[in-house]
């Protein structure tokens, strides 16, 4: 129901505002535990799909996951791995660690703190049905976090839980007060491990939450409001009324609000034709967990900008480069008052990009990604409207790759988009603009540049595909990309047979954001 | 109102040097960072009187030369705001100087160089020189906002002192928000200072091109009041902070109030 586009774009929102860092990265990894490494400022989250419930529980459920990652990542220096008992048992008492600071600033997170705990009880094992090491540990973790045990313990063993949770305490008030961070813990997480007669190493089996009461199953809605019941009356929230702070938060109004938004913004978005375009043969990359950082190229995207100031200042300098030694001051005296000159400017306003992927780019796929993003950058910046597509092969079909519809806002999850995408395959050309051709009939740029370093599989039906755009009116222009200047060149050369109206030449990957804006001024 | 400036990073002090030593100043700084309020203390400082310009796309060379009007027969030449400030001596303030169009950072440039002088073309060609203690500030906006565009170098050469206003700490803007609000109940203090954190947020996000929207001092001056009327801390920060969002779509209007239900509770 959510898109994961939608969910990423609030994910990042969220996590950058809780944690005060606006370098945070959110990925989406389906059905994999949440991990959170704060030495990289990445989260990694499941789909709300992981959780069980309605789907207003699941993404309430996802959203209190995000915030506790968030915690994570602002006062943990450390995340372990959960798989085993060292891990699972500093990442518990850390846990509570990151809520209780958490709280001081988020004190609005409280009743979906208790909405969260009681639905998770719900689908928390019986203690009865684990054995060994794994069930002292999900005792311990029981235990510890909320107060209760869910099932029979035998024996010795509730003193051994007991013990360990008095201690796990005490080691989480000293961190507390005498703020101490994630290290202080982890040197005490072996006497723990003694108190509770584990071993440190043992590996401990992840179960996810929906898997527990059965995948899809819909969760106990009266014994959920019993549970938030009890957490109410327990937590001590407002005990004179207890009854309605208790349905206000098993119906959370608040929050409800914003899922909604989220349902209809997926919609809205599959309306623009996302859903529909898989009919024409055209697709979106989905995968949300590729980092897009390492296509972003700062430096280039800055010299980009910076080359086309004036597009939107309306003035530029000029420097003398030649001739005596310049002194400003004096050559401007001598002017007649004109330093600065009106920059009548006329820009095309829509451009289609076509990116080609074929295999021959992966030399330099990286660079040409850099370039690529320096481009939407900065015709972002200059507030041209355009969309991006691009082609390549996968698993022996050619596939059409929607980066950036036009009717979007350039975002980093578009640089995501193409940052997963891998340069594979001929240059079917003809076939993509095909495919491409009721996409640009509505889009109608003024403008379609195409990206390519090969030579079209179809010389004929290039040709005829690129007469049929222009005699729709849109300029058709092609950069010829090559590894040097006389590859670039002939590249570009063979590309003015197939009737483009205008071929360039590009040897210096860099250059491509240059080249293609200035195609744009009229 | 100048007496409730609170100058928590001392840039009275430069202004003060600045004019002492006949230079003139600029502040750099988002809208809401007590740019005017600076400026307007200063000059009840130092007991000048302020001439003040508001610069946007709209502003004409006239409003700062003059312009002639025919009078009962005859052609009289009205001085502008620049020609009036320079033969009175007063301090000139130019709010928002990078709104301003090329044709009238031109006439400016002609007044603000080394000879302090214009000539008016307007009026057969007379040339007014500035009286010795003239003087002028003017601020500009970062170029994120709507309509500014980057002041040319060779007026920002005019300005060789320049102080750059940030929004301030938050116990700064706290002190800042109890001048302006008489009183404030000790029971609302916290939510004054879960506002301010959420403004820090806010623009923080708006920083970094999450949101578009960045709210200034006033906007937390505006929920201390409206809590003083006995507001839930909640609806009122709905209010002030959340539903100027709104006009970005639902969404981000949300996203704002996703802020605003984790840090108020109840």
């Amino acid at each position: 129901m959510l898109h994961n586009e939608v969910l990423l774009d609030i994910a990042t929102f969220l996590s950058r505002r809780w944690t005060n860092n606006s370098n945070v990265q959110v990925f989406i990894k389906d059905q994999k535990m949440p991990i959170t490494r704060p030495d990289k400022n990445q989260i990694s989250l499941p789909r709300p799909h992981y959780f069980p419930g309605t789907d207003f529980q699941r993404y309430r459920q996802w959203r209190i996951m995000l915030w506790y990652e968030a915690m994570r990542l602002t006062f943990c220096s450390k995340v372990m791995s959960y798989d085993h008992i060292f891990g699972f048992l500093l990442n518990t008492i850390e846990t509570k660690r990151a809520e209780i600071l958490g709280l001081r600033s988020w004190k609005g997170m409280e009743k979906e703190i208790v909405f969260n705990e009681g639905i998770s009880w719900l689908s928390k094992p019986l203690l009865n049905t684990l054995y060994g090491k794994h069930k002292i540990a999900e005792a311990f973790s029981q235990y510890f976090l909320t107060g209760s045990l869910k099932g029979e313990l035998f024996g010795s063993e509730f003193s051994r839980i007991q013990g360990g949770a008095a201690r796990a305490n005490e080691i989480l008030d000293y961190a507390i007060t005498n703020d101490q961070g994630t290290e202080y813990i982890e040197l005490r997480i072996p006497e723990l491990v003694r108190i509770l007669e584990l071993n440190s190493l043992a590996s401990f089996p992840i179960i996810t939450p929906s898997s527990r009461v059965g995948f899809g199953r819909s969760v106990d809605e009266k014994g959920l409001l019993a549970e938030i019941e009890k957490l109410v009356k327990r937590k001590n929230l407002e005990p004179a009324q207890s009854v309605k702070r208790s349905k206000e938060i098993f119906e959370g109004h608040e929050v409800n609000a914003e899922f909604n938004a989220l349902v209809k913004e997926s919609k809205r978005s599959e309306n623009k034709g996302q859903e529909g375009i898989e009919d024409l043969g055209l697709t979106i990359p989905k995968d949300v967990d590729t980092d897009e950082s390492q296509i972003y190229d700062l430096d280039l995207i800055q010299r980009t900008k910076s080359q086309f100031k004036h597009w939107t200042t309306g003035w530029y300098e000029k420097h003398e480069e030649t001739g005596d030694e310049f002194d400003p001051e004096t050559f401007l005296e001598r002017l007649s008052r004109t330093f600065i000159t009106d920059f009548k400017l006329s820009y095309r306003s829509k451009v289609a990009i076509v990116l080609d992927h074929s295999s021959s780019i992966e030399d330099s796929e990286q660079d040409y990604k850099r370039a690529t993003v320096a481009l939407c950058e900065a015709l972002k910046f200059l507030k041209i409207k355009f969309g991006v597509y691009a082609f390549s092969t996968e698993s022996g079909q050619v596939r059409c790759w929607i980066i950036k519809p036009p009717s979007a806002n350039w975002t980093r999850i578009h640089a995501r988009r193409l940052a997963q995408i891998k340069a594979l395959g001929g240059t079917p050309l003809a076939e993509i603009y095909t495919l491409l051709e009721p996409v640009l009939r509505s889009f109608k740029p003024d403008l379609v540049v195409t990206l390519t370093d090969g030579e079209p599989s179809d010389y004929d039906a290039v040709r005829r595909m690129v007469l049929t755009y222009r005699r729709l009116g849109i300029r058709m222009v092609a950069l010829g990309l090559g590894r040097t200047l006389n590859a670039a060149v002939s590249i570009s050369q063979n590309l003015q047979y197939l009737e483009y109206e205008k071929s360039l030449a590009v040897s210096m990957l860099g250059d491509i954001p240059k080249k293609v804006i200035n195609l744009m001024q009229t | 109102m100048s007496e409730l400036y609170l100058d928590w990073n001392g840039s009275l002090d430069v202004l003060t040097r600045a004019y002492n030593a006949g230079l003139f100043t600029i502040i750099i700084g988002p809208k809401g960072t007590g740019k005017t309020s600076l400026v307007r203390r200063f000059a009840s400082l130092v007991n000048k009187e302020l001439q003040s310009v508001n610069f946007s796309l709209r502003t004409r060379e006239s409003h700062l030369i003059g312009s002639k009007t025919l009078d009962k027969g005859e052609i009289n030449f009205v001085e502008g705001i620049l020609v009036k400030s320079m033969k009175e001596g007063s301090l000139l303030y130019l709010d928002e100087l990078n709104a301003a169009e090329a044709d009238v950072l031109l006439r400016l440039d002609e007044a603000l160089d080394d000879r302090r002088q214009v000539v008016l073309k307007e009026a057969e060609g007379q040339t007014i020189t500035a009286r010795q203690d003239w003087s002028v500030i003017a601020t500009i906006n970062p170029l994120s906002h709507v309509g500014t565009k980057e002041l040319p170098p060779q007026l920002l050469s005019r300005f060789p002192v320049r102080i750059r206003l940030e929004y301030p700490p938050e116990n700064v803007e706290l002190e800042i928000i109890m001048k302006h609000v008489s009183k404030i109940d000790d029971s609302k203090l916290d939510d004054v200072k879960r506002a301010i954190k959420l403004s820090k947020s806010l623009r923080d996000a708006a920083a970094v091109e999450e949101l578009y929207y960045s709210p200034s001092i006033r906007e937390t001056i505006a929920f201390t009041r409206l809590l003083n009327t006995d507001i839930q801390p909640k609806k009122a920060a709905e209010i002030v902070f959340a539903n100027a969002y709104d006009q970005w779509g639902e969404v981000e209007f949300r996203k704002v109030m996703d802020m605003i239900i984790s840090i108020f509770g109840d």
